[in-house]
């Protein structure tokens, strides 16, 4: 999906209406398997194992000690997981400063953008960063485990910060104050305003009940 | 001993890698400008991504390492002593050489990334392997130390070292010299023969070529040799 505009408005919705209830994260669901390229993502679920994780062992504690409802989060926070995954992987540089642009103009626009894009950078190259820290253990004749968890986050955190410290410097050094003007340009295609429709029918559908629809006896 | 690229072929969006090449024994240099695909041909060559086509042959390879270009990403220890015993090597050994033994109880991280290169290679090239990739090992250390490196790498007698590097000034005596060049490895030859196909041929020695004074090699020495010859 080429349009941030479609893709964000419809991620906003698509993730609220999984949340609330599982009619909508079916809905949801089917839209994604529909509209998002399925394989591509599914190549990259390695990426939110460690959350997938997490949300399952969050979810059993809440069956077991609240009596329910676990299996119904879990479902719901799959489905919104499965969202972002397809919102990561559509990300294009440059996304969110158009779009923080377009909607709140040259200057607040303009820096909420430019952050937003900043972070999806660092997150994209953390990822990178973790794959080459794997690798390198690797090589030294070392399995993967827990122990190398607090080395590997402390690499991966050093390199943020020394980015982060480059950029600033980068920043001031071009003269940065604050904000900045962009003409945003946006194209799409017929099948993702389609998308974007579909993704308004599936927040509807959370929202009013299908038997709101139709007669039912 | 020998590792055998046949018609292997990396790819991504705009970007292709080509390469049909076998590299045996010796010290190889593998240039090429930033993005050409150095890292991901050596990353093809240590067998940690697959490439599209084509397969990769080992020959009496036994042991491997590659060198990334950013010494962080190898870092396992939460201090220095702990780093070098991740390397199987003794702290006691090897930090006094590098003026490090006062700071053994110090995160590696804390180190600049020169001084961090620097212990990394130590580490790496403290040890024998059969087959040895270096990514851009020059990058971060200053003239001194590129120097000290080139020595190191000179002295190696033992398996096929590849070195991944766009260095211009400070280069080893190579046996055998490749360059990429519009999504191609092509194979230069031996010096001084090869220095004739590089295209990425440092500037001082492009120079002593068109003064009629092909040096033998690409070493400083070899360099300064040829610089001094006098015509016969």
């Amino acid at each position: 999906m080429q349009d941030p505009r479609i893709r964000v408005f419809s991620g906003i919705i698509l993730s609220l209406a999984a949340f609330i209830s599982i009619p909508g994260a079916a809905a949801v669901f089917i839209w994604w398997l529909i509209f998002t390229p399925v394989r591509t993502q599914l190549k990259r679920i390695r990426l939110v194992i460690f959350m997938v994780i997490v949300i399952a062992l969050f979810s059993l504690l809440l069956e077991l000690t609240a009596g329910g409802g676990g299996i119904s989060y879990f479902t719901r926070m799959m489905v919104i997981i499965l969202i972002g995954m397809w919102m990561f992987t559509e990300y294009q540089p440059g996304d969110f400063l158009k779009l923080g642009t377009w909607l709140f103009g040259d200057r607040t626009g303009f820096e909420l953008g430019m952050l937003a894009d900043m972070g999806m950078q660092s997150l994209s190259q953390l990822n990178l960063d973790f794959d080459r820290i794997r690798l390198a253990v690797k090589l030294k004749g070392n399995q993967w485990s827990i122990r190398n968890l607090v080395p590997a986050t402390l690499v991966l955190v050093h390199g943020a910060l020394m980015r982060a410290e480059t950029t600033a410097e980068l920043l001031a050094i071009r003269g940065f104050t604050s904000g900045g003007s962009l003409n945003p340009e946006f194209s799409r295609t017929k099948k993702e305003v389609i998308a974007g429709v579909f993704a308004i029918v599936a927040g509807l559908i959370t929202v009013f009940p299908v038997s709101e629809f139709f007669i039912l006896s | 001993m020998k590792i055998s690229l046949h018609n292997i072929r990396a790819a991504r969006q705009n970007w292709s890698l080509e390469a049909d090449a076998t590299f045996t024994e010796g010290l190889h240099l593998v240039s090429g400008d930033v993005g050409s695909g150095k890292s991901t041909l050596a990353l093809l060559m240590a067998q940690q991504t697959d490439p599209l086509e084509g397969n990769i042959h080992r020959e009496d390879i036994h042991s491997m390492m590659l060198s990334f270009q950013f010494p962080e990403y190898h870092v396992t220890g939460l201090t220095i002593a702990d780093e070098c015993e991740s390397w199987g090597l003794e702290p006691d050994t090897i930090l006094p050489s590098l003026g490090l033994n006062l700071r053994k109880d110090d995160s590696p991280l804390s180190l600049s990334r020169g001084e961090l290169k620097r212990f990394h290679l130590t580490c790496v090239l403290a040890k024998e392997y059969d087959l040895l990739l270096l990514d851009e090992p020059f990058s971060s250390l200053d003239c001194y130390q590129k120097t000290c490196l080139r020595t190191q790498l000179e002295t190696r007698s033992h398996g096929i070292t590849v070195i991944f590097s766009h260095e211009q000034a400070i280069l080893p005596r190579v046996s055998h010299i490749w360059e990429i060049e519009t999504g191609k490895l092509i194979d230069c030859g031996t010096p001084p023969d090869a220095l004739m196909q590089w295209h990425h041929i440092p500037k001082i020695i492009r120079n002593l070529i068109k003064s009629g004074k092909v040096p033998k090699n690409i070493s400083p020495e070899d360099l300064e040799e040829a610089a001094c010859r006098t015509r016969e």
